[in-house]
């Protein structure tokens, strides 16, 4: 009886473990390969260089450039989609009236395609001078403000970064107030009986009590964070511009974009090979942080 | 939920969350009434509403810009991926939460740590393998990379789902003589609707939304995808300054996920809460 059921375990994890295994583990070990190789991608030919492209990394100026966007993008865009989540979170849980209309309009723009929020933010409402943004403020007479350039190079990654907090507070937010609804009322009651106001029952009950479903959405905003690929390739049209390249969009350019005539195919995948350590030492990172005592209740 | 908050405290919130919903309807509105104007008016007359309903503008899109052709490749493809990310996903969640091997948890983390690894990384290695076996540029191709790179995320939600389900049901199925394959079909699967129906939801409008896989794997017009198709409109518009048709087919894109917005906000909504909160 128990031979039958081990063999029918596999027979269920066959189809999913065979695609996966030849469609994801697979190029992944392959792409670990490419990395200590140079191709081009035209010819069937690799050449062996080691650790060369890795050096040539470190020495990368554009490399660092992009690696200091991703980490503007995971850092700074993580803690203003966290701030919100967590302000919206506290307003939302006040006894507030429509808090389940509000949760689903802020959560809406998560799931618009980024081609869509690319054209939006980057056509009408950036736009010099003729959009949203800027007529508006030229209307209400506020020149300065009518003549800022979102777009421009100095500005044009703090406008995408704005964006990219405005899509996913909302994500986290429902998720954060799932967790909070999961705290028994008896806590609330009772601090409130004894005149606690909102703000100290917030930071001293509230939070701690997230703690785990906070881990895991951090955990998670680093994995969408650091491989954040469609919108920020978008936002540009044809290329996206210097300013908001970060690292996967640099793997990107270097392994399959229009600027070389070469494909540094091997460069491109030891890009890759530091995004996924970037990957790997945030999660731990975060792991470590916030490991504490899990508060019984 | 009682609250010692103050009338004040209360106007602040509301003025907070009205001014930020209005930021997201804007989205809604300023798109839909550009794709009605015509090319002169977009952005000379941008605040006024527009003189009539453009909707010839629609109609280029759909057929001139092969929008409508577009939109049926997405739906088939994605459909398909959908369809097929469930049937390959399901018993191999079931498999992992409830029976009994050894290797249940390693091999539960093998699964899932795919989320974390970046999608660019296999961009190569995917193109070289697939081209090996002939299936660039054909939609088989990238339903097999759809499907395959939403394997780890799939299966982690719908373990999530089993874990919730109690086992007295399959205990008493197997005492009654049912074979493994009975129990899944004939009483978990029906357990686990509400985590399959959210599945589908989220991988739909994953895949629907997805512009950069399509880009890689698809290389002609016969199979492009919708926001494929929006995109490569998008990126040639240094040639043309045909903003309006830009907009029609961001209309066109949004309009499933509306619906499905509309429609199903709560149970999406449930449904990825309780598929991540274990």
């Amino acid at each position: 009886m128990k031979r039958r059921r081990k063999y029918t375990a596999w027979l269920f994890l066959a189809p999913s473990l065979l695609l996966y295994l030849a469609f994801f583990v697979y190029p992944t070990i392959e792409a670990l390969r490419i990395s200590f190789y140079e191709w081009s991608g035209f010819s069937k030919e690799m050449d062996f260089v080691g650790l060369n492209n890795f050096i040539r990394l470190i020495r990368d100026t554009s490399f660092h450039a992009a690696l200091k966007n991703t980490l503007v993008l995971l850092i700074i865009g993580g803690v203003g989609i966290f701030i919100l989540a967590f302000l919206f979170s506290f307003l939302l849980n006040s006894g507030i009236r429509g808090k389940k209309i509000y949760r689903s309009i802020i959560f809406f723009p998560y799931i618009i395609a980024p081609v869509v929020h690319a054209i939006y933010w980057g056509l009408l409402v950036f736009s010099p001078r003729k959009g949203i943004l800027n007529s508006l403020f030229k209307l209400l007479g506020m020149k300065s403000l009518a003549e800022f350039a979102f777009l421009d190079h100095n500005h044009i990654f703090s406008s995408v970064l704005f964006v990219v907090i405005w899509i996913n507070v909302g994500f986290y937010l429902i998720i954060l107030l799932a967790g909070m609804d999961r705290i028994p009322g008896h806590l609330y009651e009772a601090a409130r009986l004894e005149g606690a106001n909102e703000g100290y029952i917030f930071f001293k009950i509230t939070l701690p009590l997230v703690r785990e479903v906070l881990t895991i959405l951090l955990v998670f905003w680093g994995f969408i964070a650091i491989r954040m690929f469609d919108l920020l390739y978008a936002f540009g049209g044809l290329l996206p511009p210097r300013e908001i390249w970060t690292n996967a969009i640099y793997l990107y350019i270097v392994g399959f974009g229009k600027r070389d005539p070469i494909f540094q195919l091997g460069y491109a995948t030891a890009i890759g090979f530091v995004t996924l350590i970037l990957i790997v030492v945030f999660t731990v990172i975060i792991r470590r942080l916030l490991r504490k005592e899990i508060y019984e209740y | 939920m009682k609250s010692n908050r103050t009338i004040l405290g209360r106007i602040i919130s509301h003025v907070f969350l009205v001014l930020w919903s209005v930021s997201v309807g804007m989205l809604l509105y300023w798109t839909i009434i550009a794709s009605l104007k015509t090319n002169k008016s977009v952005f000379k007359e941008l605040w006024r509403l527009p003189e009539a309903l453009n909707f010839g503008n629609y109609l280029r899109a759909l057929s001139e810009l092969n929008f409508a052709s577009y939109s049926l490749n997405s739906l088939l493809i994605v459909s398909t991926s959908v369809a097929m990310i469930i049937v390959v996903s399901l018993p191999a969640a079931y498999a992992l939460t409830r029976m009994n091997m050894r290797w249940k948890n390693p091999l539960t983390l093998f699964y899932v740590a795919g989320m974390g690894i970046p999608v660019q990384l296999l961009f190569i290695p995917l193109f070289k393998s697939l081209s090996a076996i002939q299936l660039v540029n054909t939609p088989i191709g990238l339903i097999v990379v759809f499907i395959t790179l939403s394997i780890p995320f799939t299966v982690f939600l719908l373990t999530g789902f089993f874990v919730t389900i109690p086992t007295e049901m399959e205990e008493s199925a197997a005492i009654d003589g049912c074979s493994e394959f009975r129990t899944f079909y004939r009483i978990m699967v029906p357990m686990a609707t509400p985590g399959i129906v959210t599945a589908v939801i989220v991988n739909f409008i994953l895949l629907w939304n997805e512009y950069v896989l399509a880009l890689i794997f698809i290389t002609g017009k016969k199979y492009r995808t919708l926001s494929l198709g929006l995109y490569n409109l998008y990126a040639a518009l240094q040639y043309s300054s045909d903003w309006v048709s830009i907009f029609a087919g961001s209309v066109l894109v949004i309009i499933p996920t509306l619906i499905i917005f509309i429609l199903l906000s709560e149970r999406l909504i449930a449904g990825i809460t309780a598929g991540s909160i274990k």
